[in-house]
């Protein structure tokens, strides 16, 4: 089963031999798959393929794999699985020290390699996934539009419904400004909520979800129009 | 043999012993053909641990 689109895998060893095995498994398992036998040759291919993963042997000329690691994890968060004849470097490999995604001990079996390769990707894939489609992210406000819950920071806030249906309307329409007749028609269907009581009803809004209600970043006022919600992040 | 000297010869002896498995399954599993060059590197990979094995102090001396 080949993955699609087709995923790029760094692969560095100085050892030949058990480098294009590998890279022969990965290839016929639908990678692509760029190699380097050294240090700072790694660094370079990195650079050059922004891989989606890269496949370290700890012990490497020119340069460290620990070293080589640490410069990768400086430029950006890409997952890492280090190889390794050392068993006693595991602990620190995979510890907070080094935070290498995990580890294959040497010999490892191509299969068991291109498993792995197959696992920390689903995993970091998930966790860089957007949000489902049900969710709406604004800054540091998320909005689930089916389950009507929201969270600020990752913490959930208790909204009224009418406040629910006003933070609907203006996180779909994102850095827009909606005057205060657009906001009644669209909040209102059933005509409860009127124009001074709006008003009234943002300033709750912003009292749940506002850092400082005084000044508000989320939901900030148009003077003599409306009211426009700005992703602040 | 110092303690270093001993964990050398153990990644040595782990790096030759990757070099063999990974092209031995490579073979069972009819991801690479075992040609005569491809042999050649694990006969390699073996006769070096062979090597290896001599520099273990109680090998050296039985």
């Amino acid at each position: 089963m080949a993955q699609t689109p087709s995923r790029t895998v760094l692969l560095v060893d100085d050892e030949i031999a058990v480098m294009d095995v590998l890279e022969r498994y990965l290839r016929d398992d639908g990678f692509n798959v760029v190699c380097a036998a050294d240090g700072p040759a790694a660094l370079e291919m990195f650079a050059r393929h922004s891989p989606d993963l890269v496949l370290l042997d700890i012990n490497l000329p020119g340069l460290p794999g620990t070293e080589v690691l640490r410069r990768m994890r400086s430029e950006r968060d890409v997952p890492i699985i280090m190889l390794t004849g050392r068993i006693e470097e595991i602990d620190r490999v995979v510890g907070l020290e080094l935070g290498a995604d995990d580890y294959v001990g040497k010999p490892f079996s191509p299969r068991e390699v291109v498993a792995r390769v197959r696992s920390v990707l689903r995993r970091s894939e998930r966790s860089e996934a957007p949000a489902s489609s049900s969710e709406r992210r604004v800054g540091a406000i998320t909005i689930d539009t089916v389950a009507h819950e929201v969270r600020v920071d990752g913490k959930p806030v208790t909204l009224t419904p009418t406040q629910f249906k006003i933070l609907d309307v203006l996180s779909s329409h994102v850095n827009q400004t909606l005057t205060r007749e657009q906001l009644l028609e669209r909040v209102s269907a059933d005509g409860d909520v009127f124009d001074r009581t709006l008003d009234r009803h943002i300033a709750n809004l912003r009292a749940r979800i506002e850092p400082n209600p005084a000044s508000p970043r989320h939901i900030v006022t148009v003077f003599g129009v409306g009211y426009k919600m700005i992703d602040s992040a | 043999m110092s303690d270093q000297a001993a964990s050398r010869l153990v990644h040595e002896i782990r790096n030759q012993l990757a070099v063999a498995v990974a092209n031995v399954e490579a073979f069972r599993d009819g991801v690479l053909e075992p040609t005569p060059a491809r042999l050649t590197i694990v006969l390699d990979a073996l006769e070096q641990l062979e090597n290896l094995l001599r520099e273990i102090p109680s090998e050296r001396s039985s």
